[in-house]
């Protein structure tokens, strides 16, 4: 599972890995509440972003299951660190993965992270020949479903107060996407009523 | 916090208890069957592995931690007779998470009474240990056990598919889930 190159190019960005001078880059939105709001770990002062890039800039790649590829958004035009997209080998005998990933607010809604998650779906799926992509992300956190129905994820599971979370009760959800489903269309393909949802299996 | 809860628990038809070594045959006759194993993950079971998983259930009848499973047998109290079992697991202490699962003997099927069973047990989870949600998966080729799901009013959270490989094919699950308040409002 290696011989990847970096960076890996798209239309506007190049995504490669971090690097120890990246983190006055990384300090100036990771600690932003935004950012912070939906993280299962978050940080609050800055020796944490240290040592937040310093784990990142090891995600070079996947090697065995458990392993975790990270790669710093950068734009082509003028350099800038915009966030991070990272893949999670979750599963060798199921060929499971997962995305996940952060942008700086003062970048989002520019199709930034539709650019650079695409790319990551191509090398999953291409590159690392994984069976299914999933996306986790937080009930309340519009931005990232709307992300990922455009990049044509099904919505697979919408959990209500199943955990607590930074002591509420967590609402989560989860976006998933097969192989074959990606290769056909990128498209956003709208999930079947809930009574009809068993006609798939029959 | 530990839960014990008092034995026997009866609806209307039926007696909720704890196992005894005297079921072995009793659960044998269905799991030992194909059908009845479709969708479980254990295979059918040889009468030996019957008295094995008898001896263990004898004890699972009390919540002390997190983990810990309440196993009952399920007899029909007019002919005195085992028709299934019932099964609820504590996930979550801090969460007050709980997971209820059923086996019946086909024989018995379409009496409503896994559905019986289910709201006892739904009780027992809800009033008797506290919990604040409680789940059940089921495959989703599996149509009676995901239709009680609903009879239970339990609303169907999560529809994975391929996510995960069972007896070496790839698995397509049900998530089902019940909050404390939904069931009160039933």
């Amino acid at each position: 599972m290696s011989g990847l190159k970096f960076p890996i190019s798209t239309k506007r960005l190049a995504l490669r890995p971090f690097d120890r001078s990246d983190v006055a880059l990384v300090s100036r939105y990771h600690l932003l509440p935004g950012v912070q709001r939906y993280l299962a770990r978050p940080s609050r002062y800055n020796e944490d972003v240290n040592a937040c890039v310093d784990i990142m800039r090891n995600q070079i790649g996947l090697q065995r299951p458990g392993d975790t590829l990270t790669l710093a958004m950068q734009r082509k035009s003028d350099n800038a660190l915009l966030g991070h997209v990272s893949l999670h080998w979750s599963d060798a005998t199921a060929g499971q993965g997962e995305l996940r990933f952060v942008i700086d607010p003062a970048h989002s809604g520019n199709g930034f992270l539709t650019e650079a998650l695409s790319a990551m779906l191509d090398l999953a799926f291409d590159h690392f020949r994984i069976h299914r992509v999933f996306v986790r992300c937080d009930g309340r956190n519009h931005h990232s479903a709307k992300l990922m129905q455009k990049l044509g994820m099904r919505l697979e599971a919408h959990y209500r107060e199943h955990a607590l979370f930074q002591g509420e009760w967590d609402e989560e959800m989860h976006f998933a996407i097969l192989d074959r489903e990606w290769q056909a269309s990128n498209k956003v393909r709208p999930m079947l009523p809930r009574d009809r949802l068993h006609e798939r299996v029959a | 916090m530990s839960y014990l809860p008092d034995y026997p628990i009866v609806t209307p038809r039926l007696r909720l208890r704890p196992f005894t070594r005297g079921d072995v045959d009793a659960v044998h006759e269905y799991r030992c069957r194909e059908d009845v194993a479709l969708y479980l993950f254990d295979p059918p079971l040889s009468r030996e592995e019957c008295a094995l998983a008898i001896h263990q259930r004898v004890l699972q009848t009390e919540f002390h931690q997190e983990g810990d499973k309440i196993v009952l047998a399920v007899e029909e109290v007019e002919r005195a007779r085992l028709v299934g079992e019932m099964s609820l697991v504590w996930r979550s202490a801090d969460a007050r998470q709980g997971e209820i699962g059923w086996i019946f003997h086909p024989m018995h099927q379409g009496r409503g009474y896994a559905t019986e069973a289910a709201r006892a047990l739904l009780a027992l989870g809800f009033e008797g240990a506290g919990l604040h949600r409680i789940f059940a998966r089921c495959d989703a080729r599996n149509t009676s056990s995901w239709r009680l799901m609903e009879r239970l009013g339990m609303r169907r959270e999560a529809h994975f598919r391929e996510h995960a490989l069972f007896k070496g094919e790839w698995d397509e699950e049900f998530i089902y889930a019940l909050l404390h308040r939904e069931w009160r409002t039933e």
